[in-house]
């Protein structure tokens, strides 16, 4: 006999740990990449360079996590996203959300690595002959892309995270938990529970 | 206005230095504002539909 008020864990630990040190770090990435921008001056690249680094070896660890703990599969867009049935794990729309994520974080993270070639770090000497000034505007170009798309998905997500419908994904990213009848309200629970 | 920002090189040759911030920062912002607009006149419109078929 299951009852509505159960609760099942939908996040565990290490995942919830994993998103707000994400949140966190693109936070700061993307007001130490703005802020400048905007006309705020201050010494960004130091600390821009860094978070890049931490946000590159946590989207490493999530990789690895997803790929070896978890079910990517109940990540991915399938037939079923489109029919009436209720939703695995994930919605569409939080399929969306984080392929979104995916495209943003991952060229931002490929093209910032070589631009620190550019740019230089301490532990990286600085080429700016490693490629050609077209390239280097292309890889700028395509950065600069990824903190728009960024911009726009952050506020996005966060509207999504705080409407009252929706505030059950908030309490189980910070608790890891939802209740049985909030599940319901857009999955199918045996879905969730077979892992799809 | 411009989408992209130039420069030259050494040559004078105009070479590609990344979006123009000054018109794609506010397309981000905004059409991150549109979305939430649009969900929120959805949420309204479907809100009131099932609230008069509750009534009926």
């Amino acid at each position: 006999m299951t009852s509505n008020s159960e609760k099942l864990q939908r996040h565990a630990g290490i995942d919830r740990l994993f998103h707000w040190a994400t949140a966190v770090v693109l936070t700061l990435l993307l007001l130490t990449s703005l802020l400048p921008i905007l006309g705020v001056r201050f010494a960004w690249y130091g600390v821009h360079w860094v978070a890049g680094l931490i946000l590159t070896v946590l989207i490493l660890l999530h990789i690895v996590r997803a790929l070896f703990w978890q079910r990517p599969g109940s990540m991915l867009l399938g037939a079923a996203d489109f029919s009436s049935r209720g939703a695995g794990k994930y919605t569409l729309a939080q399929k969306l959300m984080h392929l979104g994520w995916t495209l943003a974080v991952l060229v931002a993270i490929v093209t910032g690595l070589l631009l620190l070639r550019k740019a230089g770090v301490s532990f990286m000497t600085r080429d700016p002959y490693a490629f050609s000034l077209p390239a280097w505007g292309v890889l700028t170009l395509l950065h600069d892309l990824s903190a728009l798309l960024s911009v726009f998905l952050v506020l996005v997500h966060v509207y999504f995270a705080i409407l009252p419908e929706k505030r059950a994904y908030l309490r189980a990213m910070v608790s890891g938990f939802i209740s049985r009848r909030d599940l319901a309200a857009e999955h199918d629970v045996q879905r969730v529970e077979r892992g799809e | 206005m411009n989408l992209l920002r130039f420069g030259h090189d050494a040559y004078g040759e105009r070479v590609l230095n990344g979006v123009s911030w000054d018109l794609l920062l506010p397309v981000a912002f905004w059409a991150g504002v549109a979305v939430i607009v649009g969900h929120l006149i959805y949420r309204a419109l479907r809100r009131g539909k099932s609230g008069r078929a509750h009534d009926q």
